[in-house]
């Protein structure tokens, strides 16, 4: 017995040393695989545009007698400032001022083409429309009017003409309408129009550039700029780029679309930490073009499709020697599908069926004095206001000053609050500020339900027993208000907690149907979900019922405000448009029964927030941007009041209040009444100064600076902005007041106004 | 602050940076000012982790060209007191010199270098060009004329088949030349300017490194496999600086322990273990005795006079062309009013950083507490603390200062919260040497009260019998047989012989008093490891891990009852499940009943009384020790000799049992793999 238990032990101890042999054997295979994956990856390389030119070879130079000139152009529509030229064969309109003569291109000339680009490129430029179609879910092409068999028949109306085109190798259909409106020049293809023959069923129209090259211009033949919506706004020049940038500007309007995104290879410090900080979203679908010489401009605004689209914004460099800008339709796009846990299976796919939408792009047209940055935001009010887009909401002056109310770390078992900011505490710093002279707050109360911050989704107006619990939280709000201090509960209505939450049904799921998760790197609770919109919706009509009931009726509300997906649930997918939809239907309910504000909200939800949270005062920090420029303040100033972002985390504060005070945007504070120590072991850690007895002293500060160029402006507009090259930035108000911002470290003087070193002064246009 | 980092490199990693492509682009110099930055400042808190705080540098201005001479490929570049940029412009085989406005003041050795890849520029403006194709080291004097060329060095010690291609250069202020050669793995090569060169040794030699793993590899694998292996030799210096008092400071790559080192005369470094950099390409001296190193893809690191971490910041570019990101970075540089100088010779230019009012409230701190000024360094730090309440390293010097104003309590507060466990441990004696004096006399008091109070009640006991009801009471619950069992562990500690005979004999084996030792021993074990004295934490504060902490006791207990139970069987042990369970359990009673000491200890003592509860857990593991050892022997009834075989086997067969557990795990997450991977193609054909 016992000798058969001992061989037994030692035929155990050799299978277990084999055993042990295989895992070491395994790791040096790994390790060889890791440096040949490391060999292959192409590490996230910068993303080329899809229209990547197939053949090298440059195209040569036409001969001057074969040039398409404006004599081979037809007279299409006119108006009283603009005639407008079509060149059939190519779909390309000419806009000539009727005063100067100066026109804009819609194409490239074959006057003005250098030929040192490749064919595929010259058809690019030279076509009016440009289409990439998807093969066989993984090969992108070109389709253009140059290079590829099309049909082209058009009938004309008055004011303009529609182009009904037909790509037979590829079996795409479309119409493009072109009408001249006054000064507006209107580009739009219909829905119904647009169909894909599905010849061999695999070829799909996956982008539409309409009108790539619309007052394009050569190098530095033209003094100007083009306008992009990064950030508040941003000037490109049109100066020789000496060919310094390998790509432009090329933002999906309205943010990443999340419900896409993929895996991909990041560069991070430590294989953990992400440096980069992420860019602006494009907020308001615009793009600009000013040719200032020829005094010329246009403000093209993306007014269907609006939510599937990108802004292009190229200068010359960026694969061809030309600056142009407009806006790319995303009708389908490719997606990977993951089969396994581990992604080590993948499948490519093209999306089953397209955005179904108009698309439209209207370009204001503007000329002499107008055709400049200023003109084009006070052009975009106006189109805004008249197109009943927003309507004037009161703009009074008021401190934003924020709480925190409680977060969670972790405790033995579960997790305990650190409470940061009590109802009564606000009391004391509300009374306090009174005291010190400043007459009115808004305040956005974050961290106030019960579970803390990030216990979300709020589905119950109930709060957090250790900031006093609800009735004190409701008779704050009310018996505050009476002081014009206007405390908003904050709810985030878009993100789920996936620690507190299990019901991932309720999350929403990506086009590949993988659940969307938002991964924070936080101590606490790490992983996010989305909910889906129809859910957002009536938890948050719950809440906000639970809300009213008591008399409250303040509320700020995030997420749904600035995000905006594509997702697929049950076996159904939902494109932007239809999301877009249902937030808008969702926050336009709101606003009727509560007073609304939203965190940074898209340009299709203006009409719905009294006020505009988290304005962007500079831009994202692109090389190829020349110069930042306040263009989304000068645009709503006087329609709705605006709030910076935190001054708190600000590391030059002297140029963030006069950036404040040039773009009449109101300060915001994030605070709270206990030290930002406290929060170290919580999600909330990178809140690293936010105790109110730090920033008492610089609120009511900027408060009384503040408070009285908003009073000089009132509720008036701002009609012009320029940069004089004295480094003061000068901005005129229809009321007539001037305000004269200084950013050079040395006083200067202005119009016999001397406006001293970092310091701005208000003053009276002549 | 202890600097802590996790594993997170293998040298194999660094192919895939090499792969960052992107088309050359050049171009004029403009200005700007940015007011946020496209990348994150991060900093190390106390324990070693990252945290965000506010930008440290701002990206001011992009240099591509010196008025119309643009660079080409350029490695290196040195900034003079007086704000001359000096760049080694390798393509073009030139070095330029212009300013911080993108003038170009003059163009030196156009004609005379043919590799230009290091250039460093002494106080009185000589010009030392380390040529890489030239095989020399050129001196220009300002104007531009060669003075002197150094060539290979004909002493026997350099090395005879070794080449010369001097790539990065410092010189000190006696002229001595301390140069990085490339492929010669011997050290930084020191050089005397005297009779036209003397070489005077190779300093800053790095070890090779080689832990346990490589070790245990080489002896597994085949000669094949060990061929394939990165070859073992010391990583040579990549870079080096000099500061103004003449110290070197070094990077190295692919060292895993100390990228970045401090080094006096001597050769010997002065900085503990640094592993921040993953890939540094070049160091630079900063003006508060700090010191910035950039790694290759552009993170830029800032670390104070005594190495440690200040700030991370700046990164690699994902493509999206944004100002102060970097593609491929050669080298760094500072000027005297702290501006920081890139140079990213992929994209050709000069990336200029400068300082925040943050940064510069925290370089005057530093200075004024790196001078033992400490009270002085408050009010700075204050400031900082108002930016960023979680900057460890200002909290650290705060709690030092308060220590200095004798302001324990606050010390204290600091201390912890920057896990400065020194700072912590002094103010902590403090505050309890204060304690103690002023509550002697009370203490003594209130002990000398117990001890009267006892007396007297055994007094009263003895004569009118007043504790005869608790005692009934007392032993009506010993009868309890539970509690009768809970009771016999006592005996079992002390008496294991005895003990275990009981245990083996006479009944007292049992499911539930051990389980119940088990439970408060678990109960014990996690209330000691999360809420012990700071000093003693093994664990960071906020993090709680408590599910992991009693499944990992309950798999210990499980474990080795079970494995101990099969071993003792087939060697003819008498042990049943129930007796073995039994005497592991009691087996735990001296960490019970010692843990409550310990616990209170910890809260008391500071680090230099910490030898006592190491004593203390010293005394309870061999007292833990000595009854399992005599329980298994006992219980079972084996001989010594027995029963160190026992024991052996049943390491064993733990060690063997985790293995198969581990590879049943790794053959079902196979399994289920394969069956989600088929779910996944289903419902991918399905089209849900």
């Amino acid at each position: 017995m016992a000798i058969k238990i001992k061989r037994m032990i030692s035929l155990l101890t050799v299978a277990a040393l084999l055993i042990a042999a295989v895992p070491a054997q395994t790791f040096f295979a790994t390790v060889v695989t890791d440096t040949q994956a490391g060999e292959d990856a192409p590490a996230a390389e910068p993303e080329t545009p899809a229209e990547e030119p197939e053949d090298s070879e440059p195209s040569e130079r036409i001969d001057p007698s074969e040039w398409v000139t404006k004599a081979d152009y037809r007279k299409v529509a006119e108006s009283d400032t603009y005639i407008l030229y079509l060149y059939e064969p190519r779909l390309s309109v000419m806009l000539e001022n009727k005063k100067t003569g100066k026109v804009l291109e819609s194409t490239l000339s074959d006057e003005k083409d250098d030929g040192t680009s490749n064919k595929t490129w010259t058809a690019y430029m030279k076509s009016g429309i440009v289409i990439n179609a998807i093969v066989k879910a993984t090969n992108t092409y070109q389709v253009d009017l140059l290079t590829c068999k099309n049909e082209l028949k058009y009938t004309y109306k008055d004011n303009g003409f529609t182009a009904n085109i037909y790509f037979s190798e590829y079996g795409f259909h479309l119409d493009v309408e072109v009408t001249l409106e006054g000064d507006e020049l209107v580009v739009r293809v219909p829905e119904d129009s647009i169909k894909e023959d599905l010849l061999d069923s695999e070829r799909y129209i996956s982008m539409i550039s309409l009108f790539p090259f619309m007052g394009y211009t050569y190098l530095d033949e033209q003094d100007g700029y083009m306008l992009v919506p990064d950030g508040n706004g941003a000037l490109i020049y049109l100066d020789d780029k000496e060919g310094r940038y390998n790509s432009g500007f090329s933002q999906l309007i309205y943010g990443r679309d999340h419900g896409f995104e993929e895996s991909k290879v990041e560069k991070l410090l430590w294989e953990r930490y992400q440096t980069v900080t992420e860019a602006n979203d494009v907020i308001a679908p615009v793009f600009g073009m000013a040719h200032t010489e020829d005094e010329l401009a246009y403000l093209a605004v993306v007014e269907e499709g609006d939510t599937r689209a990108s802004i292009e914004a190229h200068p010359n460099g960026v694969a061809v020697n030309y600056n142009r800008c407009f806006a790319k339709f995303l009708l389908r796009d490719i997606y990977v599908q993951p089969l396994n846990n581990s992604n080590s299976g993948t499948v490519t796919n093209a999306e089953r069926d397209r955005t179904h939408n108009d698309l439209q792009v209207r370009y204001l047209l503007l000329s002499g004095e107008d055709a400049d940055y200023s003109g084009m935001a006070v052009a975009y009010r106006n189109y805004l206001l008249d197109n009943k887009l927003v309507t004037v909401k009161p703009s009074d002056y008021n401190t934003r000053v924020d709480f925190l109310g409680t977060d969670r770390e972790e405790f033995l078992i579960g997790t305990k609050a650190v409470t940061m900011t009590t109802v009564d505490n606000i009391e004391e710093i509300y009374g306090e500020l009174q005291d010190a002279g400043v007459d009115s707050v808004l305040s956005v109360y974050k961290g106030w339900q019960k579970g803390g911050i990030y216990n979300l989704p709020i589905s119950k107006y109930k709060a957090d027993r250790k900031i006093g619990g609800t009735s004190a939280l409701t008779s704050l709000i009310k018996d505050s208000a009476e002081k014009d201090y206007s405390l908003y509960l904050y709810n985030d209505a878009l993100r789920m907690n996936a620690s507190t939450n299990m019901m991932t049904f309720n999350a929403v799921k990506m086009v590949n149907k993988r659940t969307l998760k938002e991964n924070v790197r936080a101590q606490v609770y790490d992983t996010f979900y989305y909910l889906l919109p129809n859910r957002a919706q009536s938890t948050l009509a719950k809440f906000v019922k639970s809300y009213t009931k008591k008399g409250v009726e303040n509320l700020a509300l995030a997420g749904l405000s600035d995000t905006l997906f594509s997702y697929s649930s049950q076996g159904s997918y939902y494109g932007r448009a239809q999301t877009a939809e249902s937030f808008e239907n969702t926050i336009a309910d709101l606003d009727e029964s509560t007073n609304l504000i939203l965190e940074q909200p898209y340009a299709y939800l203006w009409d719905h927030t009294d006020a505009f949270l988290d304005m962007p005062l500079g831009s994202s920090d692109y090389m190829y941007l020349d110069e930042e420029v306040p263009f989304l303040s000068m645009v709503l100033k006087g329609i709705m009041p605006m709030y910076s972002d935190y001054v708190n985390f600000e590391a030059n504060k002297t140029e963030f209040f006069l950036q404040m005070v040039e773009s009449g945007v109101y300060p915001s504070f994030y605070v709270t009444y206990e030290n930002s120590s406290a929060l170290i072991y919580t999600n909330s850690s990178n809140l690293y100064s936010t105790e109110y007895r730090i920033y008492r002293d610089t609120i009511t500060e900027y408060d009384k600076a503040l408070r009285e160029v908003a009073e000089a402006v009132g509720s008036s507009f701002i009609v012009e902005h320029t940069k004089l090259p004295n480094g003061v930035t000068t901005v005129v108000y229809d009321n007539n007041v001037v305000i004269y911002v200084n950013y050079t470290d040395s006083a200067v003087n202005v119009d016999g106004i001397t406006v001293d070193a970092l310091s701005y002064k208000v003053g009276e246009a002549k | 602050m202890q600097s802590m980092k996790n594993n997170r490199k293998t040298v194999l990693k660094f192919t895939a940076i090499f792969l960052f492509a992107m088309v050359l682009i050049s171009g004029v110099g403009r200005m700007r000012v940015y007011a946020d930055t496209p990348y994150k400042t991060y900093t190390i808190d106390g324990y070693g982790s990252i945290n965000e705080t506010m930008s440290a540098y701002l990206p001011v201005e992009t240099i591509t060209k010196f008025g119309d001479e643009a660079l080409s490929g350029p490695n290196d570049l040195c900034v003079t007191n007086d704000g001359e940029i000096y760049v080694a412009d390798t393509g073009n085989g030139r070095v330029i010199v212009g300013d911080i406005d993108g003038r170009l003041i003059k163009i030196i050795g156009k004609g005379t270098l043919a590799a230009p890849m290091g250039v460093f520029v002494t106080k009185n403006k000589h010009i030392y060009v380390a040529d890489r194709d030239a095989e020399a080291v050129f001196e220009f004097d300002p104007s531009g004329e060669v003075l002197n060329k150094y060539t290979k060095p004909d002493n026997p010690l350099y090395g005879k088949s070794l080449s010369f291609q001097p790539i990065k250069i410092v010189v000190n202020d006696a002229g001595v030349m301390y140069i990085v050669c490339q492929s010669n793995t011997n050290g930084i090569v020191e050089i005397s300017p005297t009779d036209g060169g003397t070489f005077l040794g190779y300093f800053g030699t790095n070890f090779a490194s080689s832990d346990i793993m490589i070790i245990i590899q080489r002896a597994i694998m085949t000669d094949a496999q060990r061929a394939k292996m990165v070859s073992n030799i010391p990583s040579t210096p990549d870079n080096l600086a000099i500061d103004n008092k003449g110290l070197i400071y070094t990077v190295t790559r692919g060292d895993k322990t100390r990228t970045l080192k401090h080094l006096n005369i001597a050769g010997t470094n002065l900085f503990g273990d640094l592993d921040y950099a993953d890939i540094p390409a070049a160091v630079t001296a900063g003006n508060h005795d700090n010191v910035y190193v950039v790694d290759q893809r552009g993170y830029i690191y800032e670390y104070n006079n005594e190495g440690e971490l200040l700030y991370v910041f700046g990164g690699p570019d994902d493509g999206t062309q944004r100002v102060g990101l970097s593609t491929i970075i050669t080298a760094i540089a500072a000027d005297n009013s702290d501006r920081i100088y890139t140079l990213d010779s992929d994209k050709a230019q000069i990336q200029v950083y400068h300082s925040t009012e943050f940064t510069d409230l925290l370089h005057e701190a530093l200075y004024l507490y790196s001078k033992g000024r400490y009270t002085e360094s408050k009010e700075p730090l204050v400031k900082v603390l108002q930016m960023n309440s979680m900057f460890d390293y200002a909290n650290m010097a705060m709690g030092r200062a308060y220590f200095q104003e004798e302001n324990y309590e606050m010390a204290l507060y600091y201390a912890r919260l920057a896990k400065d466990y020194e700072g912590y441990s002094d103010a902590y004696w403090e505050i309890r040497n204060l304690w103690l004096k002023k509550n002697l006399v009370t203490a003594l008091l209130i002990i000398v009260l117990i001890y009267v109070a006892v007396k007297v009640i055994k007094h009263l006991d003895r004569k009118k019998h007043i504790l005869d009801r608790p005692r009934a009471l007392i032993a009506k619950i010993k009868e309890n047989r539970v509690m009768s069992n809970l009771g016999y562990s006592k005996y079992f500690m002390r008496h294991p012989i005895d003990g275990s005979y009981g245990i083996a004999r006479e009944g007292r084996a049992s499911w539930i008093a051990p389980t119940i030792l088990l439970v408060i021993f678990m109960a014990e074990y996690v209330i000691n490891k999360y809420l012990c004295g700071f000093l003693q934490k093994t664990v960071r504060e906020g993090r709680y891990e408590i599910f992991s902490d009693i499944g990992l006791v309950l798999v210990v207990a499980v474990g080795l009852t079970m494995c101990n139970y099969l071993i003792c069987t087939i060697n003819e042990g008498e042990g049943t499940v129930k007796k073995i369970y039994t005497y592991f359990c009691y087996c735990l009673l001296p960490y019970i009943l010692l843990t409550p000491v310990k616990f209170v200890l910890s809260h008391v003592l500071t680090t230099n009384e910490q030898f006592l509860i190491s004593m203390l857990d010293m005394l309870i593991l061999g007292w833990i020790v000595v009854l399992g050892v005599l329980a298994i022997k006992e219980v079972n009834n084996f001989k010594p000799s027995e029963t160190a075989k026992v024991i052996a086997l049943t390491v064993f067969t733990i060690l063997i049992v985790a293995l198969l557990i581990f590879i049943i795990y790794v053959l079902w997450a196979q399994v289920f793999q394969f069956i989600s991977a088929i779910f996944g193609e289903v419902v991918y054909r399905l089209g849900y």
